[in-house]
């Protein structure tokens, strides 16, 4: 039992919304997600993930957006997490990704 | 398909074996039931065409005693028959016949049903083959599996000291192998340095990244390194083998029951939470820094967490299996079922236990998710050691002796590298005074700071008093430093033996002077303690920290000279 991935586009704006269990089981979802938007050729896109929907998160998951961090372009990437319920937000600042993320 | 034909009737076989020999089929006949069974055994046809009356042993038998026989593999046995009656033909297929031919005999039928027998032997074959492939893939995953536990359980319990006294710990894997990683081992100096790990994900590649981590963790241990060489050290390395989607989130702690201190360094782990006789939680140290493998450190992330340690004060570490185990209605356990238990009614002694009963109980049957690990320490025995372990590695230190070195780094140095860690692996070097190093790093890096910072630098530690101004600051640090063009540091370390007993010509120890002085204006002395103050941030303990490190520690000049002096003892 996971979660559903929607994808939204626009010129230079891909909004992901996960919804349900964020997990070890979406990672396919999530990568076809992103992955036509990501890589040199879109430098400087903004990547939002929305998780207004998501019931739970685990270290997989993290490890998702680590993964799409570093193929967005690590360093010069533009990703924020929005929406982020307390118990999400407590477990992603437990990993201090707010060092890596914009998290709202 | 060679195949064989068992019928009484010796018409019957002169016309079957011309039809079939048209198609190309090999024939063996045999005319009763007995006779039919041994040429079946001799020469192991691929079809068998079988007559129902017969002497010695009817159609039915025989095909019954051939089907036993050949249970390996499919031989397709069909029934010639005469009998159109429902009851025959339903003890044609109870005896294991796989179709009927009804006489007298047609070609096509015979062709048809031959061809049709064909393909089922052939799709049975090939599964055959499939169904070994898999087997054999199956023992081999098997015994690379068993193993893989093998050599994993000896590489990462090697030297382990779980079973100090000091330690209560549960774990519980969720597959054969634990992608919780639980080490402890004792340090020069009788300190005990403990490491609970959590990578992502589960089983075998979440124990492979555990090796590494072990193995640095045993090696620096054992040379006295602090938790914090640690830190970097198994940050580099998973940074350089993992996968980006793959990290551990860690928690190192150093109980020195010498220097009465609880070392902590928490990245990603849940709070350590900790405890003392009033059973309620008096300290948290939360996840300060990121799990191990995600990112470069910087010098604030090899910074531990210092607390004076009480006797009574007991440390429960866990990793999220805890919290986050569910029950069979899906409901987590959570941090505050967790931490409920610390609301002093229960006995200090019985803690650990009445959370392990209420997790086990509250589980139930439910099927486990993640792996799972709890640890307390129970600080009062910290100091004893492991039952039947040699534990204390002694490491010899170098024959105290009379050295000077002095360093100046220029702006460009300054802006480039971090020299400390080269300054104390050279002092480290020079004199090994084990299980001083956390301490010596401790004093250089505050002093060094202090000087780049305020020195050079110019910054202001009142900004830091606000989060907001705490990560201004640290934005101003970086701009200034880029910027730096002119100005120097320079390191002075001067080692002198310390006096030995009367009754001993070795001198017992050393005593390190540090002298830092930077080339900036310098600012009033009177107000230096508040720049130590502001140095170490956090709750101000820099200063009594400085204090209880050093046996002296002077500001000359126009406060850009610091002058520290450091007692080490074997």
């Amino acid at each position: 039992m996971s979660g559903t991935i929607n994808v939204t586009r626009n010129d230079n704006e891909t909004v992901i919304s996960v919804k349900g269990r964020f997990n070890f089981e979406m990672h396919s979802q999530f990568r076809a997600a992103y992955q036509s938007d990501a890589g040199d050729e879109n430098q400087g896109r903004r990547f939002v993930i929305d998780l207004s929907g998501t019931e739970y998160i685990d270290s997989s998951a993290l490890g998702m957006l680590l993964l799409l961090r570093e193929e967005a372009g690590a360093n010069e990437s533009d990703i924020e997490i929005i929406n982020t319920r307390p118990e999400i937000r407590k477990i992603l600042e437990t990993a201090n990704f707010q060092r890596l993320f914009k998290i709202a | 398909m060679k195949i064989l034909l068992v019928d009484d009737d010796p018409i019957n076989r002169t016309i079957l074996q011309r039809l079939l020999g048209k198609e190309g089929h090999p024939v063996v006949t045999a005319s009763n039931g007995v006779e039919g069974v041994e040429r079946f055994i001799e020469h192991q046809p691929d079809m068998v065409l079988m007559d129902i009356r017969m002497p010695k042993m009817n159609g039915y038998e025989a095909a019954m005693e051939i089907k036993r026989l050949s249970r390996s593999r499919f031989t397709p046995i069909i029934f010639l028959t005469a009998v159109t009656d429902e009851e025959g033909l339903v003890q044609c297929i109870e005896a294991g016949g796989d179709d009927f031919l009804t006489k007298p005999f047609n070609r096509p039928i015979l062709q048809a049903k031959i061809s049709a027998m064909e393909r089922i032997s052939r799709l049975h074959a090939r599964l055959r083959e499939q169904k070994e492939e898999l087997e054999q893939h199956q023992e081999r995953i098997h015994q690379e599996l068993e193993i893989g536990n093998h050599l994993f359980a000896h590489i990462v319990k090697v030297g382990n000291l779980l079973d100090a006294p000091c330690l209560n710990h549960w774990t519980s894997p969720m597959s054969l192998f634990n992608g919780d990683l639980l080490v402890a081992s004792y340090n020069p100096v009788g300190g005990l340095n403990i490491l609970l790990g959590d990578f992502t994900g589960h089983g075998l590649s979440a124990a492979v990244g555990a090796m590494p981590v072990s193995d640095i963790f045993y090696e620096m241990t054992a040379q006295g390194f602090s938790i914090g060489d640690m830190v970097e050290a198994m940050n580099a390395k998973l940074l350089a083998i993992m996968p980006t989607r793959m990290f551990l989130a860690a928690c190192l702690i150093e109980v020195d029951p010498r220097q009465k201190s609880l070392n902590i360094w928490n990245g990603g782990l849940p709070d350590v939470l900790i405890t003392d006789n009033t059973c309620r939680i008096i300290h948290r140290v939360p996840s300060n820094h990121m799990p191990l493998g995600v990112t470069q450190l910087t010098r604030e992330d090899r910074k531990v967490e210092i607390l004076e340690m009480r006797s009574d004060f007991r440390v429960f570490l866990h990793s999220d299996g805890v919290t986050e185990a569910t029950n069979r209605d899906g409901a987590m356990f959570g941090s505050d079922r967790l931490e409920s238990h610390f609301s002093g009614a229960q006995a200090p002694e019985t803690l650990f236990s009445a959370i392990l009963d209420d997790l086990k109980r509250f589980r139930g049957d439910a099927k486990q998710t993640d792996d799972i690990s709890l640890l307390e320490i129970v600080c009062a025995q910290a100091g004893e050691e492991a039952r039947g372990v040699d534990a204390r590695r002694q490491r010899a230190t170098i024959t105290p002796s009379p050295w000077e070195a002095s360093f100046t780094f220029s702006a460009l140095t300054l802006k480039a590298v971090d020299p400390l860690p080269t300054i104390l692996n050279m002092v480290m070097t020079l004199q090994a005074p084990a299980g001083h190093r956390e301490r010596l790093y401790t004093i250089l890096a505050e002093l060094f700071s202090n000087a780049l910072d305020h020195g050079l630098l110019r910054l202001d530690t009142r900004t830091k008093k606000t989060p907001e101004g705490f990560i201004r600051y640290y934005a101003q640090r970086e701009e200034r430093l880029a910027a730096l063009e002119k100005g120097s540091i320079r390191i002075q370390l001067s080692h002198t033996p310390l006096p030995s007993a009367p009754n001993d010509a070795r001198a017992p120890g050393g005593e390190i002077r540090i002298l830092m002085e930077d080339s900036g204006p310098g600012f009033d002395i009177a107000h230096i303690h508040s720049h130590l103050v502001g140095n170490t941030g956090h709750g101000g303990r820099g200063i009594a920290l400085m204090r209880s490190l050093c046996k002296e520690l002077t500001y000359q000049g126009c406060g850009n000279r610091a002058i520290a002096v450091y007692h080490w003892t074997q």
